[in-house]
């Protein structure tokens, strides 16, 4: 029931492009990208400049984002502002599932991103091990115009998007719930990288001569 | 680069820092205070006596008073109640964990309104026997607070009305993580830690009373109630 | 109010009664038809949810439309702040304790090098002791902006919040200039400050606070007499005064009950019982006169802002301590021994002497403590944060038993949480 992808569009499934499919294209990607309700998924500090991106000053009415959409059902774009511990996963995940399609993810801050400044016990280290992410803003926190560029950013990616191409817009019902990375993948990602002194003290995966504690120097 | 010997040689006293207090063995909670500065303490020693293991005062103008775990809910009520003291307000309860085996101290930091006092209290519990009384029934305060300790250090609060995690899921497995045995990126790998987290059903998020509101319909593999 | 207002109001508005407040119809509970009641129900509110202030899950059983219990719970926002602070040197905490609260990031900067100074004995010079308290009030009234904003947001006056937060953004661009990060601050250093305060910040200040009053102003005037979020808030969410000290509870929240408690005046530090400011005590205790306090705290702050600048010494910014202090990039680029000193300080850290302190500041939330256990080293051996809306929030329960569910989001928001600091 309901529409097979590409069987109602008045070319080859294939994606091969022509005239009418562009300019549908265009259309609707011009209609999609330009007014984008997104979902503020605020957990921290990274929700507070959400929240004054969206204030007076720097306005993202601007971009037709003004209608902050609470429920996901009416939402397009999941932006997850802040931190997330194993505890919120769980929500993330569900939420991003109750998304109907199309659907994107900005992950705002450097803790959404890649855990940030907590590498620890309880904070997922990236929400792209949890659901797929679309664009990712850096920034502790981002300043409002680090996440109006995201979201530009976003809005250039969807205008290079496709109605023929069904694979970007696919969802496995199977994988609800289910982390977006594998388990491999998820490993590599939390190793220490980089020169950080700090990460590399505190992994116990990179010895070091030099420590702070005055017991530590015994070893 | 240079050896560390050669960093401390050239640098002077850069590495002591300010004078650290010496841990002596016939001292093990450090310099004893005089009970005359505050007349909590004064009336804590006349009336508890054996039970008040030793008084300090650390960081120039706070009073550290260091009790046997047992006696807590005696000593914690008596503060609260007496008119001389009038502790009504409990401002904190934590745990210190100093690691390699040492006994945990649980913490309890008091303020009087009336009387503007301030007064600190330890209880030092031993590994093997992380159990102590707990002071809900004194201050209703001490219900989070002490399930916070719970949770994050193992202690148990013997008389807590609803003694389960707070900060952690309710089926954490990875242990207490304040604890300085437990690893900064926990026990178990992160893939791991991913998948259980992701793995929870809308029933584990409540607990048992908050599903006996919902009915019995709700509960697993029983029919549905009168 | 004046006599003339309220009979103005009392001959426009027959709703309005003589004592400037508005006439409430008596809320008569429904009797018990066993016909009517069926059984309770449970309803989820959170994590995720517009109103919760944050990722707050409350589960509340239901009667109708009243609320029969409610249960908190935290936990979504746990980031190991504490644990992480035990594998951190003490000035490398300072960026910690900005996500904790972050509404008032400089309360919690100050605060923890405070107590770190105190176990240390470490006394900072006078000028940092006025710079911070200016700052701390600073963000004090940052706080309060972002609190009356989203607490008229919830019930529902939209207006309110874009006006605070054009205030908050003047406040931004004043943090932003003296740290160069907006929320984020870490302004303090153990023993002093990042920087000394850049030139144009005291008139920024003063630009800053004129402006807020006028703002103020015409928040009140929108809210404080206002038949609608007098209806709101006015005997919803009442706590007596001996259970607001039972259960704990800081800041407006027990200053609305009538409990006179202030660390700022109880227990002074940096000279605050020098300055001259009042303390709002309410009467009630329910979410209007927690309201009220919060917007004559906002006043009194700023008076205490004006009289710090007026007395703002000259002087060095940081103590004169080599063992605490890095020396000048001037010196540093330069000179040999200097650039040796800065490395050692910032690869090892600066030590502290063995012992403990326990530090409590009035922040915007409550009673903020910071406790902090040093075994000699360069790092905590425990570091403790008592976080005020973690014991506000545990009052939750008591506050909203018999009210309506909308009276849930209206007391949430009065006690003016904010989760990096429940959860830690």
């Amino acid at each position: 029931m309901g529409l097979e992808r590409g069987s109602a569009l008045p070319v080859a499934p294939t994606g091969a492009p022509s005239f009418i499919t562009s300019k549908l294209d265009f259309l609707v990607n011009w209609a999609r990208r330009n007014s984008m309700w997104p979902m503020p998924f605020g957990t921290a500090c990274c929700a507070i400049e959400m929240m004054a991106s969206a204030a007076t000053k720097y306005d993202i009415a601007r971009f037709g984002m003004e209608r902050m959409s609470f429920s996901p059902r009416q939402a397009d774009v999941l932006i997850c502002a802040g931190r997330v511990p194993y505890k919120m996963a769980s929500p993330l995940r569900r939420i991003w599932d109750q998304m109907p399609q199309p659907k994107w993810c900005i992950s705002m801050g450097a803790c959404a991103s890649s855990g940030g400044v907590f590498d620890a016990y309880s904070m997922v280290q990236g929400i792209d091990t949890i659901i797929p992410v679309d664009v990712y803003v850096p920034g502790c926190p981002p300043r409002p115009e680090g996440l109006i560029y995201g979201l530009l950013m976003l809005q250039e990616k969807i205008k290079g998007e496709s109605l023929s191409n069904a694979a970007i817009r696919e969802e496995d019902p199977l994988r609800v719930g289910r982390p977006n990375l594998p388990p491999e993948t998820i490993e590599e990602l939390a190793l220490p990288f980089g020169n950080s002194t700090l990460q590399n003290r505190t992994s116990g995966l990179v010895s070091t001569s030099l420590v702070a504690r005055p017991d530590d120097r015994k070893e | 680069m240079m050896a560390d010997k050669d960093f401390e040689a050239g640098l002077g006293g850069l590495d002591e820092g300010p004078a650290a207090s010496a841990t002596d063995p016939e001292t093990p909670f450090g310099e004893a205070g005089d009970a005359a500065d505050h007349p909590t303490v004064a009336a804590l020693h006349e009336r508890f006596g054996a039970a008040i293991l030793h008084h300090g005062v650390v960081a120039g103008d706070e009073h550290v008073v260091h009790i046997q775990p047992e006696r807590n809910a005696e000593i914690l009520r008596w503060l609260k109640e007496d008119p001389g003291q009038r502790y009504l307000y409990l401002s904190d309860v934590t745990a210190v964990d100093f690691g390699g085996g040492r006994p945990l101290e649980v913490v309890y930091q008091l303020w009087s309104m009336e009387l503007k006092r301030q007064i600190r209290l330890k209880a030092q519990l031993p590994l093997a026997a992380l159990e102590i009384d707990s002071a809900v029934p004194i201050w209703q305060a001490a219900n989070w607070l002490e399930r916070e300790v719970f949770d994050l250090f193992g202690i148990t609060f013997r008389g807590h009305p609803d003694l389960r995690r707070i900060m952690m899921p309710d089926n954490y497995a990875e242990g207490h993580p304040l604890r300085k045995d437990f690893p900064l990126r926990g026990r178990f790998s992160r893939a791991e830690q991913t998948r259980r987290a992701l793995s929870m059903e809308v029933e584990d998020y409540y607990t048992p009373e908050e599903l006996g509101i919902a009915g019995d319909k709700h509960r697993h593999g029983q029919e549905a109630g009168a | 109010m004046s006599k003339r207002t309220v009979e103005y109001l009392v001959t426009r508005n027959p709703e309005m009664g003589l004592d400037g407040r508005p006439v409430q119809a008596p809320v008569v509970p429904l009797e018990h038809d066993p016909e009517l009641t069926g059984e309770h129900m449970l309803l989820n509110i959170g994590p995720q949810h517009p109103a919760t202030h944050g990722v707050l899950r409350l589960v509340v059983e239901l009667d109708g439309e009243t609320v029969v219990r409610c249960i908190p719970h935290i936990g979504f926002l746990h980031s190991s702040f504490e644990k992480l602070g035990e594998y951190r040197t003490w000035n490398q905490i300072i960026p910690l304790t900005d996500r904790m609260d972050y509404l008032a990031p400089l309360i919690y900067n100050c605060a923890y090098a405070m107590a770190v100074e105190k176990l240390m004995g470490v006394e900072v010079t006078e000028r940092c002791k006025v710079v911070r308290v200016m700052l701390m009030e600073m963000d004090r009234v940052f706080s309060h902006l972002l609190w009356i904003g989203t607490t008229a947001l919830d019930i529902g006056a939209m207006t309110v919040f874009l006006y605070t937060f054009q205030e908050r953004e003047r406040v931004y661009d004043l943090h932003e200039a003296l740290t160069g990060a907006r929320i984020t601050t870490s302004a303090t250093r153990i023993g002093g400050m990042m920087a000394d305060l850049p030139p144009g910040f005291i008139q920024g200040v003063r630009t800053w606070i004129e402006s807020c009053r006028r703002t103020l102003d015409e928040v009140e005037t929108l809210l404080s007499n206002n038949n609608l979020w007098i209806g709101r808030n006015r005997d919803v969410g009442a706590i007596s005064a001996e259970d607001a000290i039972d259960y704990g509870l800081t800041g407006p929240n027990l200053r609305a009950s009538g409990v006179p408690y202030d660390v700022r005046r109880d227990r002074p530090y940096y000279d605050y019982e020098s300055y001259d400011f009042d303390v709002p005590v309410g009467e009630h205790g329910d979410c209007y006169d927690r309201y009220l306090c919060r917007m004559e705290e906002m006043r009194q702050s700023m008076n205490i802002i004006e009289q710090a600048i007026e007395r703002l010494p000259d002087g060095p910014i940081n103590v004169d301590d080599p063992r605490l202090i890095l020396p000048g990039k001037k010196d540093v680029m330069t000179d040999m021994a200097s650039m040796i000193h800065h490395f050692k300080l910032v690869m090892e850290g600066v030590n502290a002497p063995a012992g403990e302190s326990w530090f409590g500041v009035e922040s915007s939330k409550g009673e903020l403590g910071m406790y902090v256990v040093s075994d000699g080293g360069s790092k905590p051996v425990r570091w403790r944060v008592r976080g005020p809306s973690f014991i506000n929030i545990s009052a939750l329960p008591k506050m909203v038993e018999g009210h309506l569910l909308a009276d849930v989001i209206t007391v949430n928001a009065s006690l003016d949480i904010v989760l990096g600091e429940i959860d830690r």
